[in-house]
């Protein structure tokens, strides 16, 4: 039933709307909620509460209160007050067994009062243990509020913008629309943002209305999330310019949560906007001009007022509402009773400081106005209007408590928390605010606080004895309403990384496997010991465009190579490459790769496929500190780069240059490093063997990925991926940073004693080497050999007296070795070549044997061919 | 059960300092209140006090995600959680307090053969140690877990997981109150809104610890004050190899049932767990700055979401209700540092980064030996802060970073 037209209504009676409620046809107009039109359909019972399963109705009808929340298009939790309404919407109530007009659980609030006072779970369930998962189900399927569709995938587009503004206003009330307006006065950029749809529509010239938008908190820097819709608009403001207003505060009675019992501001918005007569026979009770105009109001719209009671101006008085089936049917004040539907309640009206304090400013207590007010603002932040405290005043919220027998009182709606819970905590000991919020939970639902810390602060403050002052407010965190996971989230963007070889991977039939961000070739068949086969004994191809690339260059490139490396990259001649280690501040191993003098202020620096954008970081940062005259460039994406290797790499390569002498044994030797035109493209060769064959690998510009792989393809070349290459180098004993070492690993106990150059100046890392090696070693990484076929996995612990004594941390079959090879961390005393000791596979241990230096062609024949 | 229907009082109402204490603690956290509670309760040590800054609990013992696990990567840290956790399970029943431990499994993702490699790993650790640890696929996954997106997506595709069945989560705000309850029932003074300024030393000694409702003196000192530890070193003259940084963490509304075990992705960054109370708790890595100022940053809660959404996408219109941050103490190789210092009666709990609430118990247990007997349990002696000088350190970076 709706009112005649009123002066401001937004709902457009032309416009019929229709959705479905609990399985019923209900319609309602375009501009209506949810909410307004299920209450203008006749619905009075919203949901039922938290604990005690009370029946609940409209209280705020502004979005904060946990009354109204509802199930809509299977999304849990949905403010249906606030909630735009639309065709075909399917709305089902929710926490409810049974109906929200019979809920089987509000037994709990009949009799379970006694057994469920708060914190009642701390006292219970204990004993036996076994027993807990059994109450735990229960509890946990009592708790909750909706339920959240376990099939039902996100498919919301959202999106960020990021925005800059002169001036950003929040809150499009009176006050902040005259801010804004002043502002747009004296320039451009100014943007008002309004939570209410209000502002829709409507001109404020040279201002930009954001309407219905949320500002969800003030961030360092003045950064300002603003919610609109689906879209996330990030905004800087040179002035932030609050405006939120002030919160209409319940007043905590016997009753006080009966469907029927509505905040003034709530009953203002189902008349002005709905054109929604809340009731028939309405009982004023309120603190403050504004709150108390709302009886002439509901007057003027036909509703009987028979009392109005002006909290400001008599004595305390004892308040109390009476119910019938969860609906208020009358209101005692001071013992007498009057018939009624409808009661408005208000303690008076606290300002919406939250964001304020969220940014950095102190909230105090105004006594003598009963509220806490924001105070010295952050540079950047001014408040305007209700919440600086201008025109607020609230009365003590729950002295309509003293004396009340009957019904419950509610202090916090959300949690179904009484002034009984409170005075029981603080007499258990919780005696400080921020306890008793723990243990009571007040303040810690849905609404966050708004509607229930004035309230809890006063009650605490009486019972203890203390000035509200000195109790103080709980933190304000952000967000400053609730606020979806999606719209935070932003457009998924987390892309996977390709070589631009990729699709001839494919083509092949590789089986692809995630390596850090990439996805690369395992093996192309499913033998991937017949790929291992071709490099020793043909020729095979591997894409490793993965690999960081970096070019170092400058005068001063030599110096700051020298200093970041253990190594010595001063005397590199150029042309000639060398492997290089990066170690810590700590000595610890950070990432290998090799580094190639292309020119004598020109270095080109290969690192692990992960350590590409740390290493580079790395790089930039020391070169900053140290102030050298050189600059780095990452080139990972630009270049692709493939390893040719395999005994007939030299001569394959030796048809695709111009002339085959360039690549002879002679003018190519192993470690060199050549500008080469391969197939026509421009590479520069390295001449390296991490799989312990004549190797050549060939870097280029990515664009000709494909044809340089065809061509060497065409040439016999056999594509082997990433499981072939780690067997092949572990038969030469090539570790793996970051799988063979951790975070732990050093150089000496690596293996590699022979790479730090310590006569040098200094080097990062360089101190602590020297300490390591005046200490006694904990652990040596060394090769070994299983004396069964058994493959222990990555990770298996060696065993020494039952407990674990060292790790295996790479192991793989070898045909070429015979047998099962590895690497591992051992006690030093262990790592004697030969020593025999024990890995745990599978349950039960088997024998290893320490085995020094590369398995396959130790003497490095092979690869220097 | 009694005390539903004769309430009484957790604790005594804060009374005056006294002159002396043969054990003063300072902080009171979850460290702090268990080793007061263990020292009086095991070693029958009752004059104690445990000086608070603010609240019981207003810490890290209240802002942690409450995740307790004994998965650990090196065998020294692993015993150590193994002894945690199963002091934890018994805990209810031994301080007469639900602390609504429900074990539901512990879940650790992994995105890549390298992340398959560091579970492994673990599980090895662990089973060689008794933790119930197992490296499971995706099939097993989907049984524990249905809600779980295992679809082959473009990126951060689940390839496995480091399963560890006795997980769980705890309420936090509980095991605090429990252990006071516990310590304040044997006689151990609780002071809140008591804060340190500084010790009074006479030589390697402390003789007096300074506060701000006055002098007291002191037999002992017990240092646990997590994000505040290299501070409160300082005031006594000791450096800690400490930075110490922000975490952040929010809840959602709270929602039915929907996920039981607990979800950590160390490559996303982010775990999911839901409280008994419906809410999704969800949080992210330390910030890698550092600093004491509290506030959350905005990019935290993007990030969090998306890589939330990445592993659940059912949830993107669930609401994030509040975030908070805590401060974490971490030390260089994210183990802890326990026991003595130079300061011959100053003992620390400190370098706990994410991992100091769920050794709860454990160090209450042998702090309280430690600061009884003067000796240092086995269990402990590897995190002695000794071995920053002699670089023995213990490596969880793998285990500890982003694994809660």
């Amino acid at each position: 039933m709706r009112l005649p037209p009123q002066p401001r209504e937004r709902i457009d009676r032309s416009q019929r709307i229709l959705f479905t409620f609990d399985g019923k046809v209900v319609g309602g107009y375009a501009g209506d909620t949810i909410g307004s039109a299920l209450f203008a359909h006749g619905q009075r019972i919203f949901s039922r509460s938290f604990k005690y399963h009370r029946p609940r109705g409209l209280l705020c009808c502004s979005g904060h209160c946990p009354n109204c929340l509802m199930t809509v298009d299977g999304v849990p939790n949905v403010r249906v007050c606030v909630e735009p309404i639309r065709d075909g919407a399917v709305v089902e109530p929710q926490n409810v067994w049974g109906s929200l007009e019979r809920d089987v659980l509000s037994i709990t609030d009949k009799i379970g009062g006694p057994f469920t006072p708060v914190g009642f779970y701390y006292r219970t369930m204990i004993r036996p243990r076994r027993l807990w998962p059994v109450y735990e189900k229960v509890l946990r399927n009592l708790a909750g509020l909706g339920r959240l569709r376990k099939d039902g995938a996100g498919h919301t587009r959202y999106d960020v913008e990021h925005r800059r503004a002169r001036v950003l206003v929040v809150g499009g009330g009176e006050a902040g629309r005259a801010a804004a307006l002043a502002a747009a006065a004296l320039g451009p950029d100014v943007v008002l943002v309004d939570e209410t749809a209000d502002l829709v529509g409507h001109e404020l010239e040279g201002v930009e209305v954001l309407a219905p938008a949320r500002a969800l908190g003030i961030w360092e820097g003045g950064l300002v999330p603003v919610v609109a819709g689906s879209v996330l608009h990030r905004f800087r403001a040179e002035r932030i310019v609050v405006a939120a207003g002030a919160l209409d505060q319940p007043l905590v009675f016997p009753g006080n949560d009966l469907v029927g019992v509505m905040l003034p501001g709530g009953v203002r918005r189902l008349v002005r906007d709905f054109a929604i007569a809340p009731g028939s026979r309405a009982v004023v009770i309120a603190a403050g001009e504004e709150d108390l105009e709302i009886a002439g109001e509901l007057r003027e719209v036909g509703v009987a007022v028979p009392e109005v009671v002006d909290l400001t101006s008599t004595p305390a008085r004892r308040i109390e509402a009476h119910g019938r089936k969860g609906r208020v049917a009358a209101v005692s004040v001071d013992g007498r009773k009057v018939d009624c539907d409808l009661v408005v309640a208000s303690a008076g009206r606290q300002p919406a400081y939250s964001l304020l304090a969220q940014a950095g400013a102190r909230v105090e207590y105004d006594e003598s106005r009963g509220i806490f007010v924001p105070t010295n603002l952050p540079a950047g932040v001014e408040a305007v209007g209700s919440v600086t405290g201008e025109d607020c005043v609230t009365v003590d919220p729950v002295r309509t408590t003293k004396g009340a027998g009957g019904d419950k009182c509610f202090v916090c709606v959300c949690e179904d928390v009484t002034t009984k819970d409170i005075a029981r905590a603080i007499d258990e000991g919780f005696d400080s605010i921020e306890l008793a919020k723990r243990y009571t939970t007040v303040t810690m639902g849905p609404c966050q606080g708004k509607l229930c810390q004035l309230a809890s602060i006063r009650l605490y403050a009486q019972a203890t004895g203390v000035g509200e002052a000195a109790v103080g407010t709980t933190t304000a965190r952000p967000p400053w309403a609730p606020v979806e996971l999606g719209v935070l989230a932003g457009r998924h963007f987390e892309p996977a990384r390709r070589t631009s070889v990729h699709f001839r991977h494919e083509e092949a039939g590789a089986r692809m496997m995630w390596a850090g961000p990439w996805k690369r070739p395992y093996a192309y068949g499913e033998r991937p010991e017949d790929e291992v086969r071709a490099v020793h004994d043909s020729l095979g191809v591997i894409d490793v465009s993965t690999l960081g690339k970096i070019l170092v260059e400058g005068p001063e490139a030599a110096d700051l190579l020298e200093r970041l490396y253990p190594n010595r990259f001063g005397d590199l001649r150029p042309g000639r490459i060398r492997y290089g280690v990066l170690t810590s501040d700590a000595g610890r191993i950070m990432d290998d790769g090799t580094v190639a003098r292309l020119a004598d202020d020109l270095y080109y620096v290969t690192t692990t496929s992960t350590g590409a954008d740390s290493v580079t970081a790395w790089f930039e940062w020391w070169n900053a500190v140290w102030g050298y005259d050189a600059e780095i460039v990452n080139v990972t994406g630009a270049l692709a780069a493939l390893n040719l290797a395999g005994p007939r790499a030299r001569e394959a390569l030796g048809r695709l240059v111009d002339d085959p002498d360039v690549v002879s044994a002679e003018s190519f030797r192993y470690l060199d490093a050549k500008a080469l035109v391969v197939a026509g493209v421009p590479c520069l060769a390295l001449r390296i063997g991490f799989v312990g064959e004549l190797g050549y690998e060939l870097h280029f510009p990515s664009p000709a990925g494909e044809h340089v792989w065809d061509r060497l393809v065409a040439e016999g070349a056999r594509p082997f991926g990433l499981e072939p290459q780690r067997v092949l180098r572990l038969e030469k004993g090539h570790i793996i940073v970051g799988q063979d070492t951790d975070s732990e690993s050093n150089l000496l106990s690596a293996g590699m004693q022979w790479l730090p150059k310590m006569d040098k100046d200094d080097f990062v890392g360089k101190l602590a080497l020297e300490h390591f090696a005046e200490r006694p070693e904990r652990e040596r990484l060394v090769g070994f050999r299983m004396e069964e076929d058994v493959l222990p996995v990555e990770g298996a612990q060696i065993v020494v007296e039952g407990r674990p004594a060292g790790r295996v941390t790479s192991a793989r079959r070898s045909e070429a070795v015979g047998g099962v090879i590895g690497l591992a961390w051992l006690p030093p005393d262990r790592a004697e070549e030969g020593t025999r000791f024990e890995v745990r596979v599978d349950r039960r241990l088997v024998g290893a044997r320490v085995a020094h230096g590369p398995f396959y062609d130790p003497a490095g024949e092979r690869m220097r061919a | 059960m009694r005390e539903i229907f004769f309430p009484k009082r957790m604790w005594r109402p804060r009374g005056d300092l006294k002159r002396r204490y043969d054990v003063v603690i300072v902080g009171g956290g979850s460290h702090g209140l268990a080793t007061a509670y263990y020292l009086a309760k095991h070693h029958g040590v009752k004059d104690v006090c445990i000086l608070e800054r603010s609240y019981i609990g207003s810490g890290a013992s209240g802002r942690n995600t409450t995740i307790i696990r004994a998965n650990y990567r090196t065998p020294e840290g692993a015993a150590f959680y193994r002894e945690s956790v199963r002091l934890y399970e018994r805990l209810s029943s031994e301080l007469d307090f639900n602390l609504m431990f429900s074990q539901h499994g512990h879940l650790t993702l992994a995105h890549s053969d390298r992340g398959l490699v560091v579970a492994q790993e673990r599980a090895e650790v662990n089973k060689l140690l008794g933790i119930r640890s197992e490296v499971i696929g995706p099939d097993r996954i989907r049984e524990l877990c249905p809600e779980l997106d295992l679809s082959d997506k473009p990126a951060y595709p689940i390839l496995g997981a480091l399963y560890h069945p006795p997980g769980g989560i705890i309420r936090h705000d509980a095991v605090v109150w429990a252990y006071a309850r516990g310590a304040d029932r044997l006689g151990v003074e609780i002071h809140p809104y008591t804060e340190v300024t500084g010790f009074e030393r006479s030589g390697d000694r402390i003789v007096a610890v300074e506060t701000t409702r006055g002098r007291v003196e002191c037999g002992q000192v017990v240092s646990a004050t997590a994000g505040w530890s290299s501070l409160v070193g300082k005031l006594a003259g000791l450096r800690l190899p400490i930075t110490t940084h922000i975490l952040q963490a929010f809840v959602t509304e709270p929602l039915k049932p929907f996920l039981d075990v607990i979800i950590v992705s160390s490559q996303l960054h982010v775990y999911v767990s839901q409280t008994d109370r419906g809410e999704f708790l969800i949080g992210a890595e330390i910030e890698p700055y550092t600093t004491y100022k509290s506030t959350g940053t905005l990019s935290f809660l993007e990030y969090s979401a998306r890589h939330a959404l990445e592993l659940f996408p059912q949830l993107e219109k669930t609401k994030v209700l509040r975030t908070w941050t805590g401060l974490c103490d971490l030390s260089p190789d994210y183990s802890p540092i326990l026991g003595k210092t130079e300061i011959e009666n100053f003992h620390v709990s400190a370098g706990w980064g994410t991992y100091g609430f769920k050794a709860a118990p454990i160090v209450g247990v042998t702090l309280a030996e430690l600061v009884a007997t003067q000796k240092t349990p086995a269990l402990i002696a590897p995190f002695a802060l000794e071995r920053f000088y002699t670089d023995t350190l213990v490596s969880e970076l793998a285990a500890a970073a982003v694994s809660h």
